[in-house]
C-alpha cells in the first residue's frame, strides 16, 4: 500500500442473513432443517464498494437510511468481516460507532475512562497520558470519582465524546455523534473539528449536510450499497439533498 | 493489523480491566459485599453437611469427612459458576461486540476469571478448615494448583464451545442448567465413591472416568486423606486411566476451534 493512503477498500461486498420466521432457538432450527427451509434470507447491504482514503482527509459518508453507511463503517472497524473484497488499514484506527460503548453506570467516571480506553485498545499507561486532556475537554473534573449513574445524560455524552476526540489514533471513525451537549460544548467541538481538519484522517457518517459542507474535504454518497458519488463535499451534499426532490 | 493473541499487551490490559469490572460489579449494592463470594459456598456446604452427613449418615468412615465434603462442593461450585458465566458471556457483552472490534475470547475468559478469584478465596477456606480438622499438611498439597488448572481448562473449553452455540441457540443456557443438575449426582461430591464401588465396580470406574470426578477425588487425595479412591488407584489399565485427560483436551481444542470459527459472525448474529 502506498504510504499516504490510510484506508484502502477494494470491491467490498457484505450481506446479512436475516431470519425469515423466528429462526432463533433449537426447535425452529430442527424444524427448518427437516422441512428444508434455509431459515434466513440473504440481504445484500454493500455491493462492490471501492475507494482509497488518503492520510489527513476528512471524509463524510452520507446516504439515506439503509444505504449501507453504518455497515461500511463497521466493516472498516473490523466489527464485521468482509464477505468479498478487502479492507486495508494503514495505522491505528479508533472507531466510535456509538459514544460511551461499555460505559457502566455503577463505575465512577474515572473507571469508565480507563475501561473505555482498554476497549479501544489503549494501555493503562497511554490512558494515563490522555486522562487529563479528556477530563479537561469534558469539563467534568469535579465529578470523576462519582458513579456514572449520578451524571446527567448530557454530562455522560460529554465524557464519551471527549474520549472519542482525545483518543490518539491515526484514523478516527465517527458515526452520527456531533449533536451532543449544550451550545457551549457544541462550539468547543466545532473549534476542535476545524483544528484537526487536514491534520488527521477522519471518517464521519452523518445526515447533517451542514457538517459535511463545514468540515469535510471529501464526501461519499452511498445508495443501495454502491457509491453514487465520490468527491467534492459541496457537490455531494447538493446531490444528497436532491434525492428527495 | 496483527493477529490478536494473548501475548499482545493491550489484550491483557483489556482482560484485566474487564475482569476487575466484573468482580467489582458482582456484589455492588449488597451489604456484605465480597463476603458473599465466601458465604454462598459455605452455606451450600452447611446444607449438604446437615442433610447428608448428619441426617443420612453418609461418609461416616471417611476421615475428615466435613472437609472432604467441603473440598468437593467448592470445586463443583467453581465448575458450575465458571461454565454458566462463560456460556452467557458473549450474549451479556453483545452490545459491546456490536460496537467495537476486539478479540472475542477475552469476554469469555474475563467472565470466568471472576469464578477463579472466588475459587482461590474458597480454597483458602478449605485449607483453614482442613488444618482446624487436624489434617497434616503434606507435599502433595502442591499438586492441587495443577488439578485446579485442569478443571479450569475443562470449564473454559466447555464455555467456548457452548457459548458459541448459545449465540444462535439460546436453548443452550437451559439445557446446560439441567445437565449440570444431572452431573452433580453423577459425580461423587455428596456421596463417597466407595458406596458405589460396593454395589458395582464398573459403575464406580465409569464415574471416575469423568474428568470432574477425577479432579475432585485427586484434590481430596492430595489435600485431605490418602484413603481416597482415585482414577489412578482404582483403574488398572493405563490407557483407560488417561481418558479424563483426553476428555479435557478434546473440549479445549474443539471449543477453541469452534469458537474461533464462529466468532467472526458474533457481531451480526447476536
Amino acid at each position: 500500500m502506498e504510504n499516504d493512503i490510510a484506508i484502502s477498500v477494494k470491491n467490498l461486498h457484505k450481506s446479512f442473513h436475516l431470519p425469515t420466521e423466528r429462526a432463533w432457538g433449537l426447535k425452529q432450527a430442527i424444524f427448518n432443517r427437516l422441512k428444508g427451509i434455509k431459515g434466513y434470507k440473504e440481504q445484500k447491504v454493500l455491493n462492490g464498494i471501492s475507494f482509497d482514503i488518503h492520510k489527513n482527509e476528512f471524509v463524510g459518508i452520507v446516504g439515506r437510511n439503509g444505504s449501507g453507511k453504518s455497515t461500511l463503517l463497521k466493516t472498516l472497524a473490523k466489527i464485521y468481516f468482509p464477505e468479498k473484497g478487502s479492507v486495508e488499514i494503514n495505522g491505528n484506527l479508533i472507531p466510535f460507532i456509538e459514544l460511551g460503548v461499555g460505559f457502566n453506570p455503577d463505575l465512577t467516571g474515572r473507571e469508565n475512562i480507563y475501561l473505555n480506553g482498554a476497549l479501544l485498545g489503549f494501555s493503562n499507561k497511554e490512558m494515563r497520558a490522555m486522562y487529563d486532556e479528556i477530563v479537561d475537554f469534558a469539563e467534568l473534573r469535579p465529578f470523576m470519582d462519582q458513579k456514572l449513574k449520578n451524571f446527567s445524560s448530557g454530562m455522560q455524552v460529554r465524557l464519551a465524546f471527549s474520549i472519542a476526540i482525545r483518543a490518539r489514533g491515526d484514523i478516527l471513525l465517527l458515526d452520527e455523534v456531533l449533536a451532543v451537549g449544550d451550545a457551549a460544548f457544541q462550539q468547543k467541538c466545532n473549534n476542535y473539528f476545524n483544528e484537526i481538519k487536514g491534520k488527521q484522517t477522519v471518517i464521519l457518517v452523518t445526515h447533517s449536510m451542514e457538517n459535511v459542507r463545514k468540515y469535510c474535504s471529501r464526501a461519499i454518497l452511498l445508495e443501495d450499497g454502491k457509491i453514487k458519488l465520490d468527491g467534492d463535499p459541496k457537490k455531494v451534499a447538493d446531490a444528497y439533498e436532491k434525492l428527495w426532490d | 493489523m496483527a493477529i490478536p493473541n494473548f501475548l499482545y499487551k493491550n489484550n491483557r490490559v483489556l482482560l484485566k480491566e474487564l475482569t476487575i469490572t466484573d468482580f467489582k460489579l458482582r456484589y455492588q449494592g449488597s451489604v456484605l459485599g465480597y463476603l458473599w463470594a465466601l458465604l454462598r459456598p459455605l452455606m451450600m456446604f452447611a446444607i449438604l453437611y446437615i442433610v447428608f452427613a448428619k441426617l443420612l449418615k453418609i461418609g461416616g468412615d471417611i476421615p475428615h469427612y466435613p472437609v472432604y465434603l467441603l473440598a468437593g462442593t467448592t470445586l463443583w461450585s467453581f465448575f458450575t459458576e465458571c461454565t454458566s458465566q462463560g456460556i452467557q458471556a458473549i450474549i451479556q457483552r453483545g452490545e459491546l461486540l456490536r460496537k467495537i472490534c476486539f478479540p472475542k475470547y477475552i469476554v469469555v475468559v474475563s467472565s470466568t476469571l471472576t469464578a477463579v478469584i472466588n475459587l482461590l478465596i474458597n480454597l483458602a477456606v478449605v485449607i483453614v478448615f482442613a488444618l482446624i480438622n487436624g489434617v497434616t499438611p503434606s507435599l502433595t498439597w502442591l499438586i492441587v494448583p495443577v488439578l485446579v488448572f485442569e478443571l479450569y481448562t475443562l470449564a473454559l473449553g466447555i464455555s467456548f464451545l457452548l457459548g458459541a452455540i448459545n449465540v444462535k441457540y439460546r436453548d443452550i443456557t437451559s439445557i446446560w442448567e439441567v445437565l449440570t443438575q444431572a452431573l452433580f449426582y453423577a459425580i461423587p461430591i455428596i456421596y463417597p465413591i466407595a458406596m458405589v464401588a460396593a454395589t458395582s465396580t464398573t459403575a464406580a470406574k465409569i464415574i471416575l472416568l469423568n474428568p470432574i470426578s477425577q479432579i475432585i477425588q485427586d484434590v481430596r487425595y492430595c489435600l485431605i486423606t490418602k484413603e481416597t479412591i482415585t482414577t489412578w488407584n482404582f483403574i488398572n489399565n493405563p490407557f483407560v486411566k488417561i481418558i479424563p485427560f483426553i476428555i479435557v483436551i478434546i473440549f479445549l481444542i474443539w471449543g477453541s476451534w469452534y469458537f474461533r470459527k464462529k466468532s467472526k459472525r458474533f457481531a451480526e448474529e447476536i
